[in-house]
């Protein structure tokens, strides 16, 4: 796979420098043993879902229940993927392009406004700053579910419920991304650099987009996929804002479609082949962007 | 988190010469406020203030047109006197005590384990690790819910009359804190892999001079310095732990065993839209963030404190 | 640590957060059902929430109908996200103009005002059309407030292979569903007669249902809801079902899931005392199994009795807040009585037709080879002439249903007998009415 190659590369030539080269190519062990048979009953346990779901991916209604879970039985996956596209009006690729609505819009927006914040949070001195941080700090610890029912009856006073705003505005604030840029601000953008371009006049606006959006790059792609992640996989929200089934996202649509499976058998099935499809782009993205999330975490959250 | 910080001088304070700092500021802040206050400090409010209402019932059997009253505290009462609403914080909290540091003993072995296995395998098990955090909490139950249910899952197939049941009443506990750990044992990982690549290769070099052998390296070094991001971790994992929702939601279908008020969320859940009280719920989700917080500021607080002294 | 000047401004914040969320509030609905003017020739659109595959009917419609277009938007079932769905709409002043509502929960939505009260739209000159009782369920006082759909006249489905290769005799009574039981597991290699789910609290209703107990009864006189789930006819029920765990004699999976529909097809459980409905389920979900199964009356609980229960049961009800109740009614009336529809709903499997019909009129009427070419409806159409139709539901019932399956659950895991757990449900749903608001009070 390309991204076992994109993820080793960086390290290597981070690595390449330091003197002491890794230990490695000595005979077998005990210990190496011991290490290999961990790493790989864990790479099992990781996978066996997985592995499950492509099995089962393959199978008609039928034979689901009626064949070994964990090998093929008359695999079908394309006539499976066909069904399942096509049932109800091409619902499912709605839901598919839902999702990635909802999570693509609502993390660029998110990091952008995080990066912006987290910037003036850094580099400013004014009043109220500590304030406005330890009000950011505390939205981190709150449970996001929990106020998904009181904004729920809020949206539902000026019309919002039901409308794809209901799911992307409360996407769009992330606390942890402010608390991530600020970090990164600190430390990454040097003061100087910003006296520097003042002093050449440059408006701060320009400084921002011009200069720090990329300096800051690495927390940014953090902070991207932190949100991706959480808004694609969200479940509350959309559950309690949406009830027109043209806007759910993936997660919800394939829930609703458990749900009537014991009136419409085949919709197990399509439950089963929806599932493999939704995770294989978040699963392909996952594996190639790995790599700049480490180095955001790293700069950021975790600086001592 | 504050408190990680404390060592570091704030580089802000050198005095600012240029124009209006305060208006770019604000500028810079304006978006994310905006929005930060509207679906973050709002609700909350909103929150606070349906917990103090009740309805009153009127008309022939109650059936007629509700009116809405002023209960001051009494929904408070009523939450805290609902043993199951009390005994899902307990559910939580021993789920939390037992899932957390599994998943987080996981996530650092498996991080210190890496750091032993050349690039590309590395690569490759990485990866393998980290892919559940991709695949939605629903979705994982959903997967998890055909491992488990006995008659369709291939474990009991493969184990025959030895396999538990998984969705039993005394194991769907635990059958829930295995989905939970399957899907971020791999972030936490990440993040602590993040940690081990900051530390300074002389650090290791140094060590080996001494003699220390592999285990004491990661014992004696790596482990003290991967405390912080084990503390913003175990943060996360806290708050994820209070927020319960989507597993017990999804799995409850096939194991009854898990009731309407399983964990605190799916308890306001069920009260605002199964039962029609939202003044109830919003009760609930008040006292639910009341507590996450407090948890939250708590574990920080123990942790700064220990750091202090230990230093 | 946070300064004091910090603190003050958490409080600003905090302060102004009631202020910003001041807005109207509204116990129940909140928007009320008013007929919106409507042009010669305007068409009308109607929004029908429901988790009963439908949309053929709907189709019907639309095409016959070009005025008033419905458009159907399918929704998580009942309880499990459907009626969540619902109070939250109706909270927020948005709802369809129409949904699924089952009988049970009828009462549930008078109690937030989410129903529209349809004789100001002409719902009592309809009322000869339907079958009486199911016609009542949506009658509350002197108002209309649903149109029945359908119910759940039961019956019994058992394998007629099964039964006849281990020669087991069809039940007529409970003792010999019994005596059946124990045959099944001593002859069927693993196989069981049923499974009692315990998170079934609808199904399990049901038996007491026929065996002469009212779980609920509104006291009109004193305003009192009455609550009599620990009567000696449900606990005569409870003690019997108690026996069959006991002795193993039944599985214990939770029913219309994966492994219950791998059982079912694999003849590992062999028979199933259920509604009407479930004839769908059994043809869409164990296709394998054609042909063996056959359909008779549920077990007597004394011999030579009739008695006969309902399990489940559906109205299409006309939300608060509808724009064009006028229309809605129009076309609620007309998908559960117009004979092309019915016929379009039963291939759905969507139960008993509320309707009065002819048997032989309709699809249900015709031999039916999934059944060795029984024409199985007959036996639900008597069974639903003896289901006793005084039977109420109360107004919290989701509550006393997830009351009833969290005892019953405790009680088989920790092996007590399910006769305390319907003892410990009887105050709990008492405190659930009371809690509403309600007068209420054990039997």
């Amino acid at each position: 796979m390309s991204a076992t190659t994109t993820t080793t590369d960086p390290d290597a030539a981070r690595r390449a420098p330091v003197p002491a080269p890794p230990r490695r190519r000595r005979p077998p062990r005990p210990g190496r043993i011991l290490l290999v048979a961990v790493l790989a009953i864990a790479a099992g346990y990781f996978l066996l879902p997985v592995y499950w779901l492509v099995v089962a991916a393959t199978k008609s209604t039928d034979r689901l229940y009626g064949s070994f879970g964990l090998w093929f039985d008359d695999p079908r996956l394309l006539s499976n993927l066909g069904d399942i596209f096509s049932y109800d009006d091409h619902v499912y690729l709605r839901w598919v392009l839902n999702s990635a609505l909802y999570a693509g819009l609502g993390a660029t927006l998110a990091t952008l406004f995080s990066a912006a914040a987290g910037f003036a949070l850094a580099k400013y001195r004014f009043r109220g700053r500590e304030a406005v941080f330890k009000t950011v700090l505390a939205g981190v610890l709150l449970p996001q579910t929990a106020l998904a029912l009181p904004l729920y009856l809020m949206f539902s006073q000026i019309s919002l419920v039901n409308t794809y705003w209901a799911v992307l505005l409360p996407s769009i604030a992330s606390p942890f991304g402010v608390y991530l840029c600020r970090v990164y601000a600190e430390s990454a953008v040097p003061d100087s650099l910003l006296e520097a371009a003042r002093v050449d006049g440059a408006h701060e606006t320009r400084i921002f987009f011009g200069l720090v959006l990329r300096i800051m790059s690495p927390a940014l792609v953090t902070v991207f996929l932190f949100q991706f992640v959480g808004i694609w996989n969200n479940y509350f929200l959309p559950l309690v804002m949406l009830s027109d089934d043209r806007k759910y996202p993936v997660t919800l649509g394939l829930t609703t479609w458990k749900g009537a499976a014991d009136r419409v058998p085949e919709l197990t099935q399509y439950t089963i082949g929806g599932a493999f499809v939704s995770v294989i782009p978040l699963a392909l993205a996952i594996l190639v962007l790995q790599r700049y999330w480490r180095t955001g975490l790293t700069e950021g959250s975790v600086k001592e | 988190m504050t408190t990680t910080r404390t060592g570091s001088p704030t580089p802000a304070a050198t005095g600012r010469r240029s124009p209006r700092p305060d208006r770019a500021a604000w500028g810079f802040l304006a978006p994310f406020l905006a929005v930060f206050l509207f679906t973050f400090v709002a609700p909350i409010g909103y929150a606070v203030y349906q917990s103090l209402l009740t309805v009153e019932r009127h008309g022939p059997m109650g059936l007629g047109e509700p009116t809405l009253g002023f209960a001051g505290l009494d929904n408070y009462t009523l939450a805290l006197q609902q043993t199951s609403f009390i005994e899902s914080f307990g559910r939580v909290f021993l789920f939390g005590l037992v899932q957390i540091p599994v998943m987080l003993f996981l996530a650092v072995t498996l991080a210190l384990l890496l750091e032993h296995v050349s690039g590309r395998w590395a690569g490759v098990l990485r990866a393998t690790y980290f892919l559940p955090y991709g695949v939605p909490g629903v979705i994982a139950t959903i997967l998890w819910g055909f491992l488990y249910v006995p008659g369709v899952s291939p474990i009991s197939d493969l184990l025959g009359g030895a396999a538990p049941d998984f969705l039993a009443y005394d194991n769907v506990l635990w059958s829930l804190a295995n989905i939970v750990i399957w899907e971020f044992t791999g972030y936490n990982m990440l993040i602590v892999v993040a940690q081990l690549r900051s530390i300074p290769q002389e650090l290791y070099e140094a060590a080996t001079i001494d003699g220390a052998g592999p285990w004491q390296t990661a014992l004696r070094i790596k482990l003290p310095l991967i405390r912080p991001a084990l503390v913003l971790t175990c943060v996360f994992s806290i708050i994820g732990t209070m927020q319960l929702f989507a597993e017990p939601l999804i799995i409850k279908l096939q194991a009854p065993a898990v009731t309407g008020d399983y964990t605190p969320n799916l308890s306001a859940y069920n009260d605002g839209f199964a039962n029609a009280n939202v003044y109830l719920a919003a009760t609930k989700s008040v006292i639910l963030a009341v507590v996450a917080c407090a948890l939250s500021f708590a574990f920080l607080s123990l942790v700064t404190r220990k750091q202090r002294s230990e230093r | 640590m946070p300064t004091r000047r910090d603190v003050l401004a958490w409080g600003a914040a905090v302060a102004a957060a009631p202020a910003l969320a001041a807005c109207a509030e509204s116990p129940g609905a909140a928007r009320r059902t008013e007929q919106a003017e409507r042009r010669p020739g305007q068409k009308v659109n109607l929004v029908f929430w429901s988790w009963v595959p439908l949309q053929k009917a709907v189709a019907l419609w639309n095409r016959t109908h070009p005025d008033i277009h419905v458009e159907v938007q399918i929704i998580p079932a009942s309880t499990s996200g459907g009626y969540q769905k619902m109070h939250a709409s109706l909270k927020a002043g948005t709802p369809p103009d129409l949904a699924q509502v089952e009988f049970y929960a009828l009462p549930e939505f008078m109690l937030v005002n989410g129903l529209t009260e349809l004789t100001a739209y002409g719902a009592d000159k309809l009322e000869g059309a339907y079958v009486d009782w199911q016609w009542r369920q949506g009658v509350f006082g002197d108002g209309v407030y649903a149109i029945p759909q359908a119910s759940g006249p039961m019956g019994y489905y058992y394998r007629q292979d099964l039964f006849e290769r281990w020669d087991v005799d069809v039940p007529r009574t409970w003792d010999e569903f019994r005596q059946a039981a124990i045959k099944i597991r001593k002859r069927g290699r693993g196989a069981r007669i049923c499974t009692f789910p315990p998170a079934s609290a609808m199904w399990f209703a049901a038996f007491p249902w026929q065996r002469g107990a009212h779980w609920i009864q509104a006291d009109l006189e004193t305003d009192t809801w009455v609550v009599d789930i620990d009567g000696k006819e449900s606990l005569e029920v409870a003690d019997f079902w108690d026996g069959l765990v006991r002795d193993d004699l039944v599985a214990l999976m939770p029913d219309l899931q994966g492994g219950w529909y791998r059982a079912v097809q694999t003849g590992d459980l062999v028979s199933w005392p259920s509604a009407q409905w479930g004839d769908a389920l059994l043809r869409g979900n164990a296709p394998g199994t054609k042909g063996k199964w056959r359909v008779t009356q549920l077990p007597q609980w004394e011999p030579g009795a009739t008695a006969s229960s309902n399990y489940g049961g559906s109205s299409t009800a006309i939300l608060q807040g509808t724009r064009h109740p006028v229309e809605a009614l129009q076309f609620a009336h007309w998908l559960n009585t117009d004979p092309g529809s019915i016929d379009l709903l039963i291939g759905a499997g969507y139960g008993w037709p509320a309707a009065r019909i002819e048997l032989e009129q309709t699809a249900l009427g015709k031999p039916d080879p999934f059944f060795g070419g029984q024409v199985y409806n007959r036996v639900f159409q008597e069974s639903d002439r003896n289901v006793d139709t005084s039977w109420q539901w109360a107004p919290t019932t989701t509550q006393s249903f997830s009351h009833i399956q969290d005892a019953f659950g405790k009680a088989i895991a920790q092996r007590e007998p399910l006769v305390d757990a319907l003892r410990d449900a009887q105050g709990r749903v008492v405190d659930d009415l009371k809690a509403k608001g309600l007068k209420a009070r054990g039997a």
